[in-house]
């Protein structure tokens, strides 16, 4: 993990796309086997009953992963402040979600450098999940 | 269910709106975040173990389970939006207070599933000194399935 400083990011930089493959196990393992979750996330039919095609895969976990993405992108001094995120297509278990982003904005806000990204969450090439992330980066010097 | 001649949002569902729940106690679990970091083989020693600190992403487990207060209208229900904010690194083993209230309730017609009810609901998070730490807004559309429309998945 390297680090980023608000100096050398620039507008338009792209973060490195990254796959993940979603099951339903660990739909299930994320939440704790002893939690209550949604019955879809685990049985293909239930997912079936909601319209989705399968098992559906967590919103929240697909949250944690953009999170994550985020947070490795920034490093160990940077810090995730605020992700603002649209489901716009549920997903299914077992098939390929692609992580992609870019910088959309840096600024100087109440004194802190934050810098604005737009993270998608790709299913067969078409976005199911976009976010807007605030993330606080150091600075040089 | 074919779309109603009035909204199913009735008086008793919009006294939801603004009403605060009373705070709950949250634990911030070591099992909670080791299990989530291990599901998405997350390296980042800043979480590590012993260091104390759980990965922002745990709020999904705190923020997970029942809605609280969150009326149901229609049998199911999707998340479609959903914002964080963090204040502060989130400390394994500290007592958060939780405290939920639904923001708004709106018809929406059209769209995948026809009509549908979107509930918008909030937890802020707070430490025993009464800063914030973090805070989850949630938008869920709750719908009729037999409603949706085929062929669109």
């Amino acid at each position: 993990m390297s680090q980023r400083y608000y100096e050398d990011t620039n507008v338009d930089d792209e973060l490195e796309p990254l796959e993940r493959t979603p099951t339903t196990d660990m739909a299930i393992d994320f939440f704790g086997r002893d939690n209550p979750t949604n019955p879809a996330f685990s049985d293909i039919e239930a997912g079936k009953r909601l319209g989705v095609g399968g098992a559906l895969v967590p919103g929240l976990m697909k949250l944690a992963w953009m999170t994550q993405y985020v947070g490795d992108w920034a490093g160990l001094e940077g810090a995730v402040r605020n992700l603002r995120v649209a489901y716009r297509r549920p997903d299914v278990a077992d098939r390929p979600l692609v992580l992609a982003g870019r910088v959309v904005d840096k600024r100087v806000e109440d004194g802190k450098p934050i810098v604005e990204l737009e993270v998608v969450m790709l299913a067969d090439g078409q976005p199911s999940t976009r976010a807007n992330v605030q993330v606080e980066l150091p600075q040089r010097g | 269910m074919s779309v109603p001649e009035q909204s199913l949002i009735t008086e008793e569902h919009r006294a939801h709106i603004g009403r605060k729940s009373d705070p709950v106690t949250v634990v911030v679990r070591d099992e909670d975040a080791k299990r989530t970091r291990d599901i998405l083989n997350d390296k980042d020693p800043r979480y590590a173990d012993g260091t104390g600190i759980a990965p922002p992403y745990v709020l999904a487990i705190m923020s997970g389970g029942p809605r609280r207060g969150m009326p149901q209208i229609l049998p199911g229900g999707l998340l479609t939006q959903q914002e964080w904010k963090f204040s502060r690194p989130i400390k394994i083993g500290e007592e958060i207070q939780a405290v939920s209230q639904v923001f708004d309730i709106r018809d929406r017609l059209g769209g995948r599933y026809g009509y549908s009810v979107l509930v918008t609901s909030g937890t802020e998070y707070f430490d025993k000194d009464g800063n914030h730490v973090a805070s989850a807004m949630i938008t869920i559309t709750q719908f009729d399935p037999k409603a949706g429309r085929q062929g669109d998945e």
